[in-house]
C-alpha cells in the first residue's frame, strides 16, 4: 500500500501556494471555488490508494518509441515577421514586455 | 456545400468560424466537406481552442492532418467549437458559448469536440476533426449519434494539434459512416517526422478490407461495464449489440477489467499534470491574451493576463496539475498513477489475450441538460468508460446503437468498441460489420434530415 497522504481539505496556504506556482491571479471567489473544487477532486483521487502498485515501474507513456528524430538538416523556418505577427505588444523587430527587474520570480 | 449552408444551418453554435471554399487538390477526399476541431492549427482564419486567451491566434503554419486533407482534395469548411483547451465533457466551457444537441437543443453535445461532433450530426458537413485525450470524441459521438474514432497513439500525427495532455492526446474522427472513417484515416494516418511519438512503422490499409468480416471473432464484455451506474436503455441497447454480433457469428467472452472505476481518478492526476507544462507557454509575451493592467513585474503579468485569459475549468486543471507534480506530492499522485497507468496496460494486454475487441457503452448516460452538471466530479465521470482508452494509448470507438426515448425526446446511445494497439484497422472491419447490420446510422435529429 502507498503512503498518500490525502489532503482531504486543503488549507488556504495551499491553495495560495499552488495558485502562485500555476502563475494564476485568483480573486476571493474564484479562491474559495478553487479550495472546495480541488478539495472535492482530491477526494475522489483517493481512489487511488486503494491499489497495490508495490514493484511497479511507473510508465509515462504509451509507445516504445526513444529517440525517434528527424534528419538534422536545414529548412524553411518562420519569418521574424510571421512570429511577431501575434505578439500582444512588440516593438520595431522585438516583443513589448514590460520592465522584468525589481519583482521576485 | 456552401459555407452559406452552414451558416443558415448552424443553430448550435457548432462552428466558430465558417469558412468560404479553401484550395484544395484533387484526390481520394474531393467532394467530401469536413469541419476542423478549433484546437488544430490552421492557416486559414483563426485557432482559439474556444478559450480567450488565443481570441485572434493566426497560425503561420497548418497541422499536418490539414495539410493531408488539402492534399487529397477535401473542402475545409471551418473550426468547430469545443471545450477551452479540449478540457471537458460538454462543450458548455467554450469562451465562444455551449454547443447544442442537435437531437434535443436543451442538452449537451457532449464534449470537448461537441462542435465537430454537432456539426456532423446535423449534417452541416461531411465529417470533422476532433481530438481526443479522455474520450473527446467518443463520448460527443455518442451523445449526438455519430461515429466517433481515436486511433491508436501514434497513428496520426499530433503535429499542429495545441497540446493538452501530450501522452495522451490522438487526433481522429467524427463520420456519419465508418466507411467515412476509413476514407479519412486513409488520408491523415502515418508517420509525420514532425511529431516524435508518431508511429514509424508503415500503417495496414485502412480501405482495402474494410467489408471483409473477421472471422472467428471474440468479443470480450466486461462485467465492469455493465451494471446500474448506466441509464436502463443504455444497458438494453448494450444487450441488443451483443445479440446482434452473436448473430452474425461473433462469440461472446466474458473478461474482468477491475481498473475501470480508477480510471478516472488516474486520467484526473495525468492528463491536469501534462497540461499544467503544456499550458506554462501562454504567458501573454510572444501571443495570446495580455492583461492591459498594470503589472509590477513580469511575474504579476503572467498570473493576471493568465487568470483573464483562462477560463474557470481551465484555471482549476492547471491548479490541479500543479500540485500532483509539486515538491512532496508528486510520487504520492503523479508517480503512483503513472504506476496504475502501467497495471492497466497489462489489464488490456490480459483482455487481449482472450478476446479481439471489449465492448460496452461509451457513457453511462445519454445527453444530459446543459447547466445539469456543476460540481467537476460528476462531470469527470462522463470518462468512466473512454479514459483507459488513452492511458494505455489503445485505439477506440464509438458507433450508434440505439436511443432512449425515457426523455421525450429520442436520445442517441453509443456503442464503444476498444482494440488493442495497432489493431485500427481490425477494429473499424469489426464496427462495420455491426453497421452493416443496424441502421441506427442513418437516422438523423428532426431538425436536419
Amino acid at each position: 500500500m502507498n503512503q498518500i497522504e490525502p489532503d482531504s481539505a486543503l488549507s488556504d496556504d495551499a491553495v495560495r501556494h499552488v495558485a502562485h506556482l500555476s502563475r494564476l491571479a485568483l480573486n476571493n471567489e474564484e479562491f474559495a471555488g478553487a479550495k472546495k473544487d480541488l478539495t472535492a477532486i482530491f477526494t475522489h483521487i483517493d481512489l487511488l490508494k486503494s491499489i497495490d502498485t508495490s514493484g511497479v515501474e511507473p510508465l509515462d507513456h504509451p509507445t516504445e518509441l526513444t529517440n525517434n528524430t528527424r534528419d538534422d538538416t536545414v529548412g524553411d523556418s518562420l519569418t521574424q515577421e510571421q512570429v511577431l505577427a501575434n505578439a500582444p505588444a512588440t516593438k520595431d523587430v522585438y516583443f513589448d514586455v514590460p520592465k522584468v527587474l525589481g519583482g521576485s520570480a | 456545400m456552401s459555407s452559406v449552408n452552414i451558416q443558415d444551418l448552424d443553430n448550435f453554435n457548432a462552428f466558430h468560424e465558417v469558412w468560404d471554399e479553401t484550395e484544395s487538390c484533387s484526390g481520394s477526399l474531393q467532394g467530401m466537406t469536413i469541419a476542423i476541431k478549433d484546437n488544430i492549427v490552421t492557416k486559414e482564419g483563426t485557432t482559439t481552442c474556444g478559450s480567450k486567451m488565443l481570441k485572434g491566434y493566426k497560425s503561420p503554419f497548418n497541422a499536418t492532418v490539414v495539410d493531408r486533407l488539402i492534399c487529397a482534395g477535401a473542402t475545409l469548411v471551418g473550426k468547430t467549437n469545443c471545450d477551452e483547451f479540449a478540457m471537458g465533457s460538454s462543450t458548455e466551457h467554450c469562451a465562444w458559448g455551449p454547443v447544442l444537441n442537435p437531437w434535443d437543443k436543451t442538452r449537451v453535445p457532449g464534449g470537448s469536440s461537441g462542435g465537430s461532433a454537432v456539426a456532423v450530426a446535423a449534417r452541416m458537413c461531411n465529417a470533422a476533426l476532433g481530438s481526443d485525450t479522455g474520450g473527446s470524441i467518443r463520448q460527443p459521438a455518442a451523445l449526438c449519434g455519430i461515429v466517433g474514432f481515436k486511433p491508436t497513439y501514434g497513428t496520426v500525427s499530433r503535429y499542429g494539434l495545441v497540446a493538452f495532455a501530450s501522452s495522451l492526446d490522438q487526433i481522429g474522427t467524427f463520420t456519419q459512416s465508418v466507411n467515412d472513417t476509413a476514407k479519412i484515416m486513409h488520408v491523415i494516418a502515418g508517420h509525420d517526422e514532425f511529431d516524435s511519438t508518431s508511429n514509424p512503422e508503415p500503417l495496414p490499409d485502412f480501405l482495402g478490407n474494410l467489408n471483409t468480416p473477421i472471422d472467428n471473432l471474440r468479443i470480450g464484455v466486461p462485467s465492469q461495464y455493465r451494471g446500474d451506474q448506466n441509464d436502463p436503455a443504455i444497458n438494453t441497447a448494450i444487450t441488443a449489440a451483443i445479440e446482434t454480433y452473436k448473430n452474425i457469428g461473433a462469440t461472446i467472452v466474458d473478461i474482468d477489467l477491475p481498473l475501470t472505476d480508477v480510471g478516472v481518478s488516474t486520467y484526473y492526476v495525468l492528463a491536469p499534470a501534462e497540461a499544467s507544462s503544456n499550458l506554462a507557454r501562454y504567458d501573454g509575451i510572444r501571443y495570446g491574451h495580455r492583461t492591459s493592467e498594470k503589472c509590477k513585474d513580469l511575474i504579476e503579468l503572467y498570473a493576471k493576463s493568465r487568470a483573464e485569459g483562462f477560463g474557470a475549468e481551465v484555471k482549476r486543471r492547471i491548479m490541479l496539475g500543479t500540485y500532483v507534480l509539486s515538491s512532496g506530492y508528486y510520487d504520492a499522485y503523479y508517480n503512483n498513477a503513472l504506476k496504475i497507468r502501467r497495471l492497466i496496460c497489462e489489464e488490456y494486454k490480459e483482455a487481449f489475450s482472450k478476446c479481439d475487441v471489449i465492448l460496452g457503452p461509451t457513457t453511462p448516460t445519454v445527453a444530459f441538460k446543459i447547466g445539469e452538471k456543476t460540481d467537476p466530479v460528476s462531470m469527470y465521470m462522463n470518462d468512466v468508460y473512454t479514459a483507459n482508452t488513452n492511458i494505455a494509448g489503445i485505439c477506440g470507438i464509438s458507433i450508434p446503437c440505439g436511443f432512449s426515448e425515457e426523455h421525450g425526446t429520442p436520445l442517441p446511445i453509443g456503442l464503444h468498441l476498444q482494440a488493442q494497439w495497432h489493431d485500427d484497422v481490425k477494429l473499424l472491419r469489426i464496427a462495420q460489420m455491426f453497421e452493416s447490420s443496424t441502421m441506427f446510422h442513418k437516422q438523423s435529429p428532426e431538425c436536419c434530415s
